[in-house]
Order: C-alpha cells, then structure tokens, then sequence
C-alpha cells in the first residue's frame, strides 16, 4: 500500500511551511511588447507528468511502445495544445517536482540540453530523446531576480544533467513539436527525506518568475508539472496501460480531487491559498513540490476561475488539465 | 553464516576535493568497510541504496556494467557532483534475487537498459568501497510506498539467492540518518548537524552498537518522524533482513554532511 507520504506528509516541520500566506499578493503589473506582441504570462496550465502519458501516445522520442490507455486526460492534453498554440507564446517556462534539488531553486540555463532521459523509476515506459532550446535570457532573468528577492537560487549550466521525467513530460504534453524555447526550474523538495517544498517560498519564486518575464518582455506560457492526489500503488499489472485496474487510489482521494477542482472551476484563484494547503494535507497531492502554487503567484492570484480540460487517475494519482487564462 | 553487513553513506560529499574533516572521516570509513570485506573475501556486494528510490515493485538492476559519469542535479557545481563510475554487476545473481523475490509474494522488476542513469549513492558507495573496481554488486532500490518491513523480506530474499548460488555475500545500505538538510550554500567547516537531530542519530547508533534489534526497530518509526529520517530509515530493514542488527554493529565514524547526519556502521559475519 501507498504509505510514503500517507503516514506523515512531510514533517510537523515541513507542513507548518505549507501554512498559506495571507499578505496580499501584488496583481500583474503592466508589461512591455514582446517579440510576438504583447509582453507577459498569457496563460497557466496545470499540466501534469505522469510518464504513462507520454507510453500511452507512442512519440517517436520514446523508446517503449504501447497500446494505449488513459485516453480522456490526454484528449484534454490536445485541447491544451490547440489553446497554447493559439496563445502564441515566445516561451513555454516550467515547473517540476522530479528536478529535485536539496538546496535552492535551480533553474536550467544549458542553451541546447539534450540527450536520453533513462527514468529510474518507470525505466520500462519512459526512455525519452530529448532535444531542446532553452531561453536563456529569461532563465538567468528568474535566477537574478529570485536571488534579488532572498531566495537561495542556482544557474545550472553543466552539460550533462539529466532531464527528468516531470519536466519533459509536461513540455512534450503541451508542446510535442519542440517548438518554442523552454526555462525549466526545479523544486526544492526532497521525497527521500519527506520534505515537502515552502509554499511560501513558492509564491516568492512565482513572483520573481513574473518579474523576469516583465523585464525581458517575453510572452510566456507557464506550466505547473504536478498530479493532485498522490497515494497510488506499490505494484504495476503485466500490462501497464491495463485500464481495467485503473482507477481512484480510494474514494477520499477523489472527493479530496473534486473538492479542490471545484473550487478551481468556480474561481477566484485566491481561494486556491487556503484549498491548496488544505487538499495537500488531504491527498498528499503532489502540488506539495510547490509547482501549482509558483505558477498562481507568478500570474498574481488572478481573480478568475479555471478551465478543467479533463481528469484522471494514473496508477491511482489523480490528474487533471487545467487553464488559466488571465 | 550471516553475511558481513555495512551500513555507509550516500552524500557525494565524501568524495570532494576539500573535505570538510567529517566527510574525510566518514570517507575513510567507508573504505575501512571495503577493506573488511575484501578480507570477509565478500564474491558479491548486496547492494542497496535509498537514492535509488522507486515507488512500483522492487527493481533489481540486470546490466552488467553501469559505466559511465554522473552529473549530480545539485552539486554540479562542485567536483563531488561529478562523478564517474564503472560497477561490475553479478548479473546471475541478480535474476536469482529478482526471482527470489517474486517466490516470497513480492513484485521483481528485472531493470536491464542502456543509459541508466545509476544514483549518486550508489557511485558513492562503490568508488569508496571498491577503490579499484574489483568488486561485484547486485542492486535492489528502494521502494518508497511498500511497507518499509518489505526491504527486509528483499533483503533476506537476496542472502537466499546467494546462498543459493554458493556466493559469500555482503550487505550493505547506502542511506544518510537525520535529514534537516542545510537549504543554502555553506563552507565545509560550517557543517553540523541541529542538536534534536543529534540526539536522534545517537541513540539509534547506541542502539546499533548494543546489538538491541528490538530497540533499533522499534524507533525506527519514530526516529523516521522526528528527525526525518533518510526514506523513513528503510537501510536499517534492509540490514536487520540481511541477518544484522541483531548483533552488536561497530560505529566507525559518525558526522554531519551538509546538515543531514551520516554514520559508518560495521557488522562481522557470524557462524549461524
Ligand atoms: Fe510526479
């Protein structure tokens, strides 16, 4: 059974980090153009990773071959791509929990990393090709202001890190062709030790996010790598896209997922400080890594709601494709 | 006869240029072990490290060479985050343990693919304990959403295996005690582990070193919550199926690195 992060969730430590903020969080500011016209986060996307995602679709970059399965969450993958395509943004920047860094927020100025991505975990369904450009700019732009604003931040510009699952998953999710340049950050959580990512930190590297982008005047798509509830299983069936064992981990955990979900379709987003926290502690959700709460900040708490393209669990996680338009 | 078993660590700060003098003791340590088991004349090293973790059955690794170099995702920028490796793997031995463990009732994931990126504990631990590379390892990793009683039942399963085979095996995990990890960039000298941490790593290693089972298990749970303990202290299931824990270990060397607390723990093999 899924204990890892049932029985603790973090320490009593780690979750008096996630308690929310309540100081108010400053709202976009006005931006000048970008290279594509007009300057800013266009959109946000909750756009998460699992591995399966990627098996199930047969990209010529993944070495595993499938039959297919969790079809629904990936319909709502290509209603995002045809949303983010008509956004038209300069740069896709991303968030994910499997970039794990122990100290600080990284974010990844390789100009062209590339290579094969070997998952540790999930070797069998996940051996990706992956070629890229990064925004460089824009990369050093978020370490600087980052910094600026007193968080412990790293420019990583070593060849040959591997890029993990999380982070390929949601770019090849939203974007397939590669097409569009790419900053990538890390969290700063540690699964091993049980310790979740500061939320408030998160907000802090949200609006240094914002800020960057601003001062380089990019039009920018953001996009929060993380499932929602996350106790799954500790063992695969022979066949892994076997939908017949797919389903909710329990039925708290998918009450957990519709509660937060519903208040993300009724919006404003500023109710997603307490919800997030809250469902963190319910679901053991993996926005604890700080992705889902990094892009809210970054986008000001708009006082909207999102748009939910699907939801679905994947070995038992949930999942869901979200907009945010602001 | 149960096995030789080691209990090192799994930070690469060990291997740094400019060691901080607890990450000099401990590397010397996890020599010290290498040398001991040479002399246990050890055939294979059962191998498992927490950074290896997994969440989907019990991978056991099938390749029988990882050669290649690491370039850790946070130390890159020091010379410990770079780190080549070549570990020999006891490939028969390895699907034997992988088919031992399906027997006991568990799920064996036999991992076997180019470009595997072996974990920093794991290079570690090897290049310290093999300094020349003379070794063989069989690699189980971590699953860190089984009941942590389950690497006990992967560990006892890997002895049988061995011993089925006719190998003189040793045990050995790769894990760190405390977290409390220090979250900014520090110097070497300013390396320390929080007092509550402290207090927490002793006792479990007093327990260790009395050969009290019983104790060491029992606070596991709690040592795990209290100190955050490195993947819940799964290393020391693992090292209690392996037949340790319930003989005294000898304590080599225990340190901070970068705030988390590690220790070098030495147990014989003994006549059963
Ligand atoms: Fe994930």
């Amino acid at each position: 059974m899924a204990r890892v992060f049932h029985v603790t969730a973090g320490s009593g430590r780690s979750a008096a980090r996630r308690a929310p903020r309540h100081e108010p969080a400053p709202g976009p500011a006005a931006v000048p153009a970008g290279p594509s016209g007009g300057g800013g986060i266009v959109a946000g996307y909750l756009a998460p990773h699992p591995p399966h995602l990627v098996y199930a679709e047969n990209p010529p970059q993944n070495e595993p071959r499938s039959t297919g399965g969790w079809e629904v969450l990936r319909w709502g993958y290509e209603e995002l791509r045809r949303r983010l395509k008509a956004h038209r943004p300069d740069v896709l920047v991303v968030h994910a929990p499997h970039w794990i860094t122990m100290v600080g927020h990284h974010v990844n100025c390789v100009p062209n990393p590339r290579g094969v991505s070997v998952e540790p975990i999930f070797p069998h369904l996940f051996r990706y090709h992956y070629d890229f450009r990064t925004d460089v700019d824009l990369a050093e732009a978020i370490v600087d202001e980052g910094a600026r604003a007193g968080l412990v931040t790293s420019a990583l510009r070593e060849e040959g890190v591997r890029v993990d699952y999380a982070t390929i998953g949601a770019l090849h999710l939203a974007n397939p062709d590669w097409d569009l340049p790419v900053v990538s950050l890390s969290a700063n959580n540690n699964p091993y030790y049980y310790s979740d990512a500061s939320l408030a930190e998160m907000e802090t590297l949200g609006a240094a996010t914002r800020r960057a982008i601003e001062r380089t005047g990019r039009r920018a798509v953001l996009l929060a790598s993380n499932s929602l509830s996350h106790l799954h299983w500790d063992t695969e069936p022979e066949l892994p896209e076997d939908m017949g064992v797919e389903r909710p981990f329990d039925h708290a955990q998918y009450a957990g997922d519709m509660a937060l979900l519903q208040t993300i379709r009724e919006g404003p987003t500023s109710r997603l400080k307490e919800a997030v926290p809250a469902h963190i502690e319910a679901t053991s959700s993996e926005t604890k890594a700080g992705s889902l709460t990094w892009l809210l900040a970054a986008m000001g708490w708009p006082a909207i709601a999102g748009d939910v393209l699907a939801y679905g669990t994947v070995i038992a996680t949930g999942n869901a494709v979200v907009e945010w338009v602001p | 006869m149960t096995p030789p078993a080691a209990l090192v660590p799994a930070m690469p700060h060990l291997l740094a240029g400019d060691p901080a003098p607890s990450w000099a003791e401990l590397a010397a340590a996890t020599r010290t072990v290498g040398d001991r088991l040479r002399a246990a004349r050890v055939d294979t090293v059962l191998l498992l490290s927490t950074q290896w973790f997994t969440v989907l059955g019990h991978q056991v690794q099938c390749d029988d060479r990882l050669r290649g170099r690491r370039t850790d995702e946070n130390w890159y920028a020091y010379d410990y985050g770079h780190l080549d490796h070549d570990l020999a793997v006891d490939v028969e031995l390895a699907h034997a343990w992988a088919d031992a463990i399906d027997a006991a009732g568990m799920q064996a994931r036999r991992t076997r693919y180019d470009g595997f990126p072996v974990d920093t504990g794991s290079v570690v631990a090897s290049r310290l304990l093999d300094p020349d590379g003379r070794g063989r390892w069989a690699q189980v990793s971590c699953n860190l959403y089984a009941d942590p009683s389950a690497m006990a039942e992967v560990a006892a399963a890997g002895v049988r295996a061995a011993s089925g085979l006719g190998r003189r095996p040793g045990v050995v995990a790769v894990s760190g005690l405390s977290s409390g990890l220090t979250p900014r960039w520090i110097r070497p000298s300013e390396d320390r582990v929080e007092p509550e941490h402290d207090r927490w790593n002793r006792k479990v290693l007093d327990a260790i070193a009395a050969g009290d089972r019983d104790a060491v298990l029992g606070m596991r749970e709690e040592f795990a919550a209290a100190a955050q303990a490195d993947s819940q202290f799964r290393a020391v299931a693992f090292l209690a199926g392996g037949g340790a824990v319930d003989r005294p270990g000898e304590v080599l060397a225990y340190g901070p690195v970068w705030g988390t607390g590690a220790a070098v723990v030495w147990w014989n093999e003994q006549e059963t």
